[in-house]
């Protein structure tokens, strides 16, 4: 069976919030709505698994983080094949010059790892509570704490000009 | 409070996190601790920023493929939505005239045309439901029938927008009456139609005596949005739908209106340009 109308509405109604979410990641105005798009893909081929007591757009946020997490595997992967440097792909895409956001600002979130970044616009960005956001990573909300309380110190000093605190291997732990 | 905060305290109070005593503890802390206020402002503006940046995303236009990814994943009776809508609009260019006229409209509004149908999917669920639950109805169709006067004052009152009593005889219909109705916002209207015992249109069904009398409704109501939708059609089952939403009317704000029966196309089309045209003409 397909899915129902209520839902199409309801979905329809995340798409805003998502291509934000998705603009967030990784920045490339073109490639975040392709993501967006998989989202939707996805939670129309799933739309038996949202519960209606739930926030739709709490669920469509956690599809569009593992379809993120997907693509990047999938580009990590096709990197390693072409035996390029392996290192390259798990750096954060430069973000586009023309998308008109604060270029520091958006450098330095550019900067952030990805497990950092996404804790931090989930709650800062989205507005999400810590369990929400934990929710949608399927992550402790102690570690969304821990996540979010390191973002923000780390974007601080980028955007002070200092080097962040973390080392390289830091920033990818937890 | 003696000890530091935690820095992930610190992060959670300003994600409003804590609960009231805790909050309450940190806030003494840091009035106490102007250096770490002003860290934590730092953060607060950093975030601010980060949202006043990515806002303009959110009032961006849906891109079209988007919004119709979500309506072409359609139910079966739904699947070929588009198409059925495109051969409208054939249909509409064929028939000239008040055709051209929405045809110009469908194509105007073509860019939001799935997001008009997002926000009019609701009441056009809620029309079909009426439709099924009063054309039945032997005894008490309507509320208010055709020969009372006041029907159109009334629900004109009611809707706050200008019911006008359409005259469908050409097509083989008559008023039977109408009736108020609860919509999601507010009172919607329904106006019922029965086919005239001796169809006038050719290639009418001729029903037997004791069958049920072929009926036809037009559902009416205040929008939720200024915005004029494209002119569409959709069909549930047996039962088809034209909808739309008039832009502007005489004594006041715009309209919605779906025609729903169990009639082919064409016919539903035919009864659904008359209704148009005479909307037009009252405007006029």
């Amino acid at each position: 069976m397909d899915a129902p109308i209520p839902f199409r509405q309801q979905l329809l109604a995340t798409i805003p919030r998502l291509r934000r979410y998705a603009r967030s990641l990784v920045f490339d105005p073109s490639a975040a709505d392709d993501l967006v798009q998989t989202t939707l893909e996805r939670a129309l081929a799933h739309w038996h698994q949202f519960d209606q007591r739930r926030d739709i757009l709490v669920w469509a946020l956690s599809i569009a983080h593992n379809a993120f997490m997907d693509e990047r595997r999938r580009e990590r992967r096709s990197v390693a094949a072409a035996s390029h440097d392996l290192h390259a792909a798990e750096e954060p895409q430069a973000p586009a010059a023309d998308i008109g956001l604060r270029l520091d600002l958006v450098a330095a979130l550019g900067q952030l790892s990805v497990e950092q970044r996404e804790p931090l616009l989930l709650v800062t960005l989205e507005q999400l509570s810590y369990a929400e956001c934990a929710e949608v990573l399927r992550i402790p909300i102690g570690t969304v704490m821990s996540r979010i309380s390191r973002a923000r110190a780390t974007l601080r000093d980028l955007l002070d000009g200092r080097p962040p605190h973390a080392s390289r291997g830091l920033r990818r732990v937890v | 409070m003696t000890a530091p905060p935690d820095t992930e305290i610190l992060h959670a109070w300003l994600d409003d996190e804590l609960p009231a005593d805790r909050r309450a503890e940190v806030e003494a802390w840091l009035r106490d601790h102007p250096e770490e206020a002003a860290r934590v402002r730092l953060w607060a503006a950093d975030s601010q920023a980060l949202r006043s940046q990515l806002e303009p995303v959110l009032s961006e236009p849906v891109p079209q493929r988007l919004t119709q990814l979500v309506w072409s994943h359609a139910p079966a009776t739904l699947s070929s939505g588009w198409q059925r809508w495109a051969a409208a609009a054939l249909v509409f260019v064929l028939g000239g005239g008040a055709g051209a006229a929405l045809t110009w409209r469908l194509k105007s509004a073509n860019t939001s045309a799935a997001t008009a149908a997002a926000s009019t999917a609701g009441w056009i669920q809620r029309a079909a439901v009426a439709h099924a639950v009063y054309v039945p109805e032997v005894r008490h169709p309507v509320e208010v029938k055709a020969q009372e006067e006041h029907l159109s004052r009334w629900l004109t009152r009611r809707l706050n927008v200008p019911v006008k009593l359409f005259d469908l005889r050409a097509q083989g219909f008559e008023l039977v009456g109408g009736r108020l109705l609860p919509d999601a916002t507010g009172p919607s209207a329904q106006l019922m139609y029965q086919a005239i015992a001796e169809p006038v249109a050719p290639g009418a069904p001729s029903a037997p005596a004791d069958a049920k009398p072929v009926r036809v409704t037009v559902y009416l109501r205040k929008p939720d949005d200024d915005t004029p939708a494209a002119f569409r059609y959709e069909q549930q089952g047996r039962l088809g739908m034209f909808y739309w939403v008039e832009g502007r009317s005489e004594g006041g704000g715009p309209c919605g209106y779906a025609l729903v029966g169990e009639l082919p196309r064409e016919r539903l089309l035919a009864m659904a340009e008359s209704i148009f045209r005479q909307g037009e003409a009252a405007q006029r």
